[in-house]
């Protein structure tokens, strides 16, 4: 005779378990994590050189870099002074709890300030994927188009920052800044919008600014857990 | 994207269930996509269709429940079902709102006999 057997499980709780333990982790050694997503090519790499040149000697600092295949990125972040855990997901289109565990193994986080991890560049995949961070970072750029947000909505509602890179191009693009703020306030109406460029330097202060603050802020939080 | 890697995440819980019930035979398995699950629909219910094919229990259906985004909104209260991307609140017109269901991917439950 037939029978219903309720589970209500969520299928991702075997991830979502790892996150907490990476979470914990991170916690533990006071480290602030911030995840960076996007679509290829709008600047993550060029983003985190920038910020290991401006915070050298302040911060300690290092990433872990995602990538579907080669170190390419990996040593781009070296050679900026961004010591740099590579992970080769093989075609996996996100980074895993599993994957950024088995990264940190071996890492010393006690004797880091921010940990950056450079998600594979896509907007869909990494948005569903907790990997124990404090902050969500979405890189977003002006010849991509104004429309990301609407197009790309779990990704700019999860995050907890935007940054608009090559604002230096808007010129040579139809890009509307006006509807880009419209369309990420329409998702979410506090979400900071940084908008700057990686190649002229304008505006990036403010994203320094913006990591120093937030961890500050989860250092504290950390400190008196 | 990575719905192959869902199927197979789900056929793991099912099995697990099912190892449970040792002599039971699995008839079907509902699950629930969320509209903001970041799952497609179609592509988990293939995915998962070749995983049962070969498996103990190759002739348990796939009873797949579609739930729509719904949001709560912080200034007013109102609950509401997002159409499309159009996350504005009915009520007050307010954009700060908290999605409330259709963001998970669930195993809802399986028949057996």
């Amino acid at each position: 005779m037939a029978q219903r057997i309720r589970l209500a499980k969520r299928v991702v709780a075997e991830s979502d378990r790892l996150a907490k333990a990476l979470s914990d982790r991170f916690n533990r050694a006071g480290v602030f994590v911030a995840n960076l997503m996007s679509s290829p090519g709008a600047g993550k790499t060029t983003l985190l050189e920038e910020t290991a040149r401006r915070l050298q000697g302040e911060l300690r600092l290092a990433a872990i870099e995602g990538d579907l295949a080669t170190d390419r990125d990996a040593r781009r972040l070296r050679a900026a002074g961004l010591p740099c855990r590579q992970i080769n997901t093989g075609g996996g289109c996100h980074l895993s709890a599993r994957q950024v565990l088995d990264a940190v193994r071996d890492l010393d986080l006690g004797a880091l300030d921010v940990l950056f991890i450079e998600n594979v560049g896509n907007l869909v995949c990494p948005a569903e994927f907790d990997l124990g961070e404090h902050r969500r970072v979405v890189v977003s750029s002006t010849p991509e188009g104004d429309d990301k947000p609407v197009k790309y909505p779990i990704a700019f509602h999860h995050a907890d920052c935007v940054v608009l890179n090559k604002i230096d191009l808007l010129a040579a693009t139809d890009f509307s800044l006006e509807a880009y703020r419209r369309f990420v306030r329409g998702l979410r109406p506090r979400l900071p919008i940084l908008e700057l460029s990686c190649r002229t330097g304008e505006g990036v202060e403010a994203w320094i600014d913006w990591v120093r603050v937030q961890r500050r802020a989860v250092a504290g939080k950390t400190a008196s857990a | 994207m990575h719905e192959v890697a869902l199927a197979q995440a789900i056929w793991r819980q099912v099995v697990c269930e099912m190892e449970r019930r040792a002599g039971r035979r699995l008839l079907a398995v509902d699950l629930v996509v969320g509209a903001w699950s970041g799952a497609d629909p179609e592509s988990l219910e293939f995915a998962l269709g070749l995983v049962i094919a070969d498996s103990r229990w190759p002739d348990a259906r796939v009873r797949l429940r579609r739930e729509p985004l719904a949001l709560v909104c912080r200034a007013c209260g109102r609950e509401f079902e997002a159409r499309d991307v159009d996350l504005v609140c009915p009520g007050c017109g307010g954009l700060d709102v908290d999605p409330v269901r259709g963001r998970e991917l669930r195993l809802e439950s399986l028949e057996i006999e």
